[in-house]
C-alpha cells in the first residue's frame, strides 16, 4: 500500500544529476547527496531503522529479555497458522506482482503510443482508484464484491458464477480477490511513473526506429521495453515488499464477513495476532524479521538478475 | 540510456528506505508502545472502600452503539458525573479491539477506561487473567442482594477462577422464533422438538420452496444448534478444554441439519448479510421459523428484516425427541469495571444504574432481555403488549432463560470465527455439516492450544 510514496524520486534525481556534471569517482558523490536526504533521515532512523533494530532484538530474546537464539523463529514456524499464512502470501504476491508488471507495463506502452490528450485522460482515469486511501478503497471493494449491491453484479453472476458475497470471498478465490483490490488501488500510480520513464526515451531514438521500418508494436517491445527495464525491476522490488506485508485487505474483509476469512490469513496478520491477542511480541518480531529477510532476498535477486545498479554507459 | 540508468541509481537509496520502512511498519508500533516498560503498574484500590465513596467526578465508558443510549441517559440523569463516552465495535465477531487496546494501556501504564461493555460474552474470561488483568471483582462493589438477582447461569459465566468479575447486561437465551401468519397460512403446527422442526423444513422445501426454517451461516450458528443440543465443544476444567465433535449429540444434530441445508430451507447465510435480507426479508418475509436468541425479536425481525407487525411470535426452545429441554445462547454482553479505575464508586454506580434502573420505553427501549430479574419482569410485561408480535413471546423467553445448557463454558479464544472460516465456508462450497465437524474440532483444538489450554477429546 506504500507505492504512492515514490513520487519525489525523479525530482531528486534530476537535481543530483545537474550538480554532478561530468561525474567523478563514486565515493565523492555520495556525501553531496546528503543534504537532500537530511530532512528524511531523522524519520528514517526513528520510524525505520530503530524499530527494525528493536524487532531484531525482540526476535532473538524471550519476554524476559534473555537471549534465546532462533527459538522464536522455530516456535512461530511450528505454529499451525504459519504455513497457510505464508502460502497465502506467496499466491497473492505471485498473482498481484505478475498482473502488476504485465498490465502496468502493457497499459503504459499503449498509452504512450496514443495522442497526448487521450493518454492524459486515461492516465488520470487509471490513477483515480489509487487516489482513495488504502483502507477506504478496500471498503469500496467490499461493496463491489457483494453481488447484492455491486454495480458489477452481472459480471459476477455470468463470468464467475457468484450469486452471494460468501461465494465471492470463498477461500480459494481470496488471493485473486486481494490481488485485484491491490492492483486497482496501486496500478494507477505506477502507470504514471512508467509513463514518466517512457518520456525519458529520446524521441530521436524512436524516430530512427520508425525510419528503419519498425511498427508501433516493434517499437514498444523492442525499443521502449528494454529501455525501461530497470524501472520495472524497481517496481517489482518495491511491490514485492508491500505484497508480502499484506494486512489491510484480509483484515477488513475478515471483519466485514464476520470471520469468514481467518484473522491470520496473511503473515503480517499472524504477527499482529501474536502481538495483541497473545501478548507475544517476540513471536511477532520473529515473523516481522522473516518478512524482512524475504524482502531483502527478493530485492537482491532482482537487483542482480536485472542489473538494476549496473552502469552500462 | 544514461538518463534512465542514473535515475534508477539515484533511486537506490530511496528504495532502501522504502523497503525498510515498509517492512518494519508493524514493529514500529511495538517499539513505540513498549518503551515505557512491559508490565502494567497496577493502580488497584481496595474495592469496598472506593465503592462507598461519593458518586461524581469523571468517568470513561466504552460502549457499543446499542449501549450508547444507556450511557447518554446516565450522563443526563447524573449531571455531577463528567462522563466520557467512547463508542467502539463492541469487540464483536472475534475482533481483537479490546485485547489490542488493553495491551497498549497496560504497556503505557495509563489510559484504561473505567468501564467497558463488550458484545463478546467470553471477554471477561481473558480480561480477568494475565497478561490482561483488567477486570475488577464485582462482589466487593455491589451488595450480594443485588447480585443474586442475576440468574445462576449468567453469574456462572461472569465468574472466572471463582471470582465474579462482571455483570451481564442482557440474557441471550435461544428460543424458536416463528412467523405465525405464515405457519397458519401453510397449515403447519409450531414444533416442540428438533425432529418436528426438521420435518417441516423438509415439507416446506417441497410445498413452498424459497421459505426457510432457520439459518446456519452466522459465526455463532453453532451456539444455536450445537450448544442447544449439548454438543461438548467447550467444556473447561481448570486449564483443560474438552472438544469432542464426534459425540453423538453433535453428529446427530449434524445429520438432522444436513438435508435441510441441502434442500435450501436452512441456508448457510448470515441473517445479518444483505443477501439474506434481500432473499428472505421485507414485509412479506420468507422466514417461516428461526431458532435464535432473545434479541432476534427486535434486532433481526424488526430492525434488520423489517418484518411486518403482527407476524412474529416465539415458542419454547426445541428439544431433542423426549430429552429434557436445553438451549443455547448467543450473546449476554457483560459490563466490566477496570481494576485500574480511580473512581470505582462512580463506576459501580454507573453499572448498577445501567443494569438495574435503565429500562425506557419507545425508541431507546432495551433490545434484549434484561439480565437483572426485576428489570426483566417489567420488560417482558411490555413485550406482551407490543403490537409487533403476533403473540406474546414472553412465556417462551422467561422459560428459556433458565434452560441454557451449563456444559458449554466460555473460553479465552474466540471460537466463532473458527466456525465461520472452517464450517460456514465449507457449507457454502457444498460440503455437508457432518463432514465438517471433525475439521471444526481440529481447528478449535488448535485455537485452544494456541491460547494455552490443554485439549482432550
Amino acid at each position: 500500500m506504500s507505492s504512492t510514496a515514490v513520487t519525489p524520486a525523479p525530482a531528486a534525481a534530476t537535481r543530483q544529476r545537474g550538480r554532478r556534471g561530468g561525474g567523478g569517482p563514486r565515493k565523492i558523490r555520495l556525501p553531496r547527496g546528503l543534504p537532500f536526504i537530511v530532512p528524511y533521515l531523522p524519520f528514517l532512523i526513528a520510524f525505520g531503522v530503530a524499530p527494525m533494530l528493536y524487532a531484531l532484538d525482540l526476535a532473538f530474546t524471550s519476554s524476559g529479555g534473555g537471549w534465546v537464539g532462533f527459538h522464536n523463529f522455530i516456535r512461530t514456524f511450528d505454529d499451525y497458522r504459519f504455513r497457510p499464512a505464508f502460502e497465502h502470501i506467496l499466491w497473492y504476491t505471485g498473482i498481484w506482482l505478475g498482473s502488476l508488471i504485465v498490465l502496468v507495463v502493457g497499459l503504459t506502452l499503449l498509452l504512450h503510443g496514443r495522442a497526448n490528450r487521450v493518454s492524459t485522460a486515461f492516465r488520470f482515469l487509471f490513477y483515480l482508484p489509487g487516489a482513495l486511501a488504502g483502507a477506504a478503497s478496500v471498503l469500496v471493494w467490499l461493496f463491489m464484491l457483494d453481488p447484492a449491491v455491486s454495480p458489477a453484479s452481472f459480471l459476477m453472476h455470468h463470468l464467475f458464477g457468484v450469486q452471494l458475497f460468501v461465494q465471492a470471498i470463498a477461500p480459494g478465490k481470496l488471493p485473486g480477490v486481494f490481488a485485484m483490490i491491490a492492483f486497482w488501488t496501486g496500478a494507477g500510480g505506477w502507470i504514471v511513473v512508467m509513463y514518466g520513464a517512457l518520456n525519458t526515451i529520446p524521441p530521436d531514438l524512436e524516430e530512427a526506429a520508425r525510419i528503419d521500418g519498425a511498427g508501433p508494436v516493434t517499437i514498444a517491445l523492442r525499443l521502449k521495453l528494454p529501455l525501461i527495464r530497470k524501472w520495472i525491476a524497481y517496481m517489482a522490488i518495491l511491490s514485492f515488499a508491500t505484497g508480502t506485508q499484506l494486512f489491510v485487505e484480509p483484515q477488513l474483509v475478515d471483519q466485514a464477513s464476520l470471520g469468514m476469512v481467518p484473522d491470520t490469513w496473511s503473515s503480517n496478520q499472524l504477527a499482529y495476532q501474536f502481538a495483541f491477542r497473545y501478548a507475544d511480541f517476540n513471536a511477532a518480531a520473529a515473523i516481522a524479521v522473516d518478512l524482512l529477510v524475504i524482502g531483502v532476498v527478493a530485492a537482491v535477486l532482482i537487483v542482480t538478475r536485472t542489473g538494476l545498479f549496473r552502469r552500462e554507459d | 540510456m544514461t538518463r534512465i540508468a542514473s535515475v534508477a541509481r539515484a533511486r537506490r537509496q530511496l528504495r532502501h528506505f522504502l523497503v525498510t520502512a515498509g517492512t518494519v511498519a508493524l514493529v514500529a508500533t511495538a517499539a513505540a508502545c513498549s518503551s515505557s516498560g512491559s508490565s502494567a503498574p497496577g493502580t488497584n484500590q481496595t474495592g469496598s472502600a472506593a465503592a462507598t465513596g461519593t458518586v461524581g467526578g469523571s468517568l470513561t465508558v466504552w460502549v457499543d452503539s446499542v449501549r450508547l443510549p444507556v450511557a447518554q441517559a446516565y450522563a443526563k440523569a447524573h449531571p455531577n458525573v463528567k462522563l466520557h463516552i467512547v463508542t467502539f465495535d463492541g469487540d464483536a465477531n472475534g475482533a481483537t479491539t479490546l485485547q489490542t487496546k488493553i495491551q497498549l494501556w497496560n504497556r503505557t501504564g495509563n489510559g484504561w477506561p473505567d468501564i467497558i461493555f463488550s458484545e463478546q460474552v467470553q471477554d471477561p474470561v481473558w480480561m480477568a487473567q494475565k497478561p490482561f488483568d483488567y477486570a475488577e471483582p464485582v462482589t466487593s462493589l455491589f451488595p450480594a442482594s443485588m447480585l443474586s438477582q442475576w440468574p445462576a447461569p449468567s453469574t456462572a459465566q461472569c465468574t472466572v477462577n471463582g471470582t465474579q468479575v462482571c455483570v451481564q447486561d442482557n440474557l441471550a437465551q435461544v428460543v424458536l422464533w416463528y412467523n405465525k401468519k405464515l405457519m397458519d397460512q401453510f397449515g403447519y403446527q409450531v414444533p416442540t422438538t428438533w425432529q418436528q422442526w426438521a420435518a417441516i423444513g423438509q415439507k416446506v422445501a417441497t410445498e413452498h420452496p424459497g421459505y426457510v426454517v432457520g439459518s446456519i451461516g452466522d459465526s455463532f450458528s453453532h451456539w444455536i444448534y450445537l450448544w442447544g443440543n449439548q454438543c461438548p465443544l467447550q467444556q473447561v476444567q481448570g486449564t483443560t478444554v474438552t472438544i469432542n465433535p464426534t459425540d453423538s449429540h453433535c453428529t446427530e444434530m449434524a445429520s438432522l441439519l444436513d438435508p435441510l441445508i441441502k434442500n435450501g430451507s436452512l441456508p448457510p447465510l448470515s441473517v445479518f448479510s444483505p443477501d439474506f435480507a434481500k432473499k428472505y426479508g421485507g414485509p412479506n418475509s420468507k422466514v417461516l421459523m428461526m431458532p435464535g436468541p432473545s434479541w432476534y425479536g427486535h434486532d433481526l425481525f424488526l430492525s434488520t428484516l423489517k418484518t411486518a407487525p403482527g407476524q412474529i411470535a416465539a415458542s419454547m426452545p426445541l428439544q431433542w425427541n423426549s430429552d429434557p429441554v436445553t438451549t443455547g445462547q448467543v450473546g449476554g454482553g457483560p459490563w466490566i469495571i477496570s481494576r485500574h479505575s480511580k473512581n470505582l464508586a462512580t463506576a459501580a454506580d454507573f453499572v448498577k444504574w445501567a443494569t438495574t434502573v435503565f429500562n425506557p420505553t419507545g425508541a431507546n427501549a432495551r433490545p434484549g432481555y434484561p439480565a437483572y430479574a426485576p428489570l426483566a419482569a417489567v420488560w417482558v410485561s411490555r413485550l406482551a403488549a407490543n403490537p409487533f408480535f403476533a403473540a406474546d413471546p414472553s412465556p417462551a423467553l422467561k422459560a428459556a432463560a433458565s434452560e441454557i445448557w451449563k456444559g458449554w463454558n466460555l473460553v479465552t479464544y474466540p471460537d466463532q470465527p473458527v466456525w465461520a472460516n472452517t464450517v460456514v465456508t465449507g457449507l457454502v462450497a457444498g460440503k455437508s455439516l457432518s463432514s465438517l465437524l471433525q475439521p471444526f474440532g481440529t481447528a478449535l483444538g488448535q485455537a485452544a492450544q494456541a491460547a494455552g489450554y490443554q485439549v482432550s477429546q
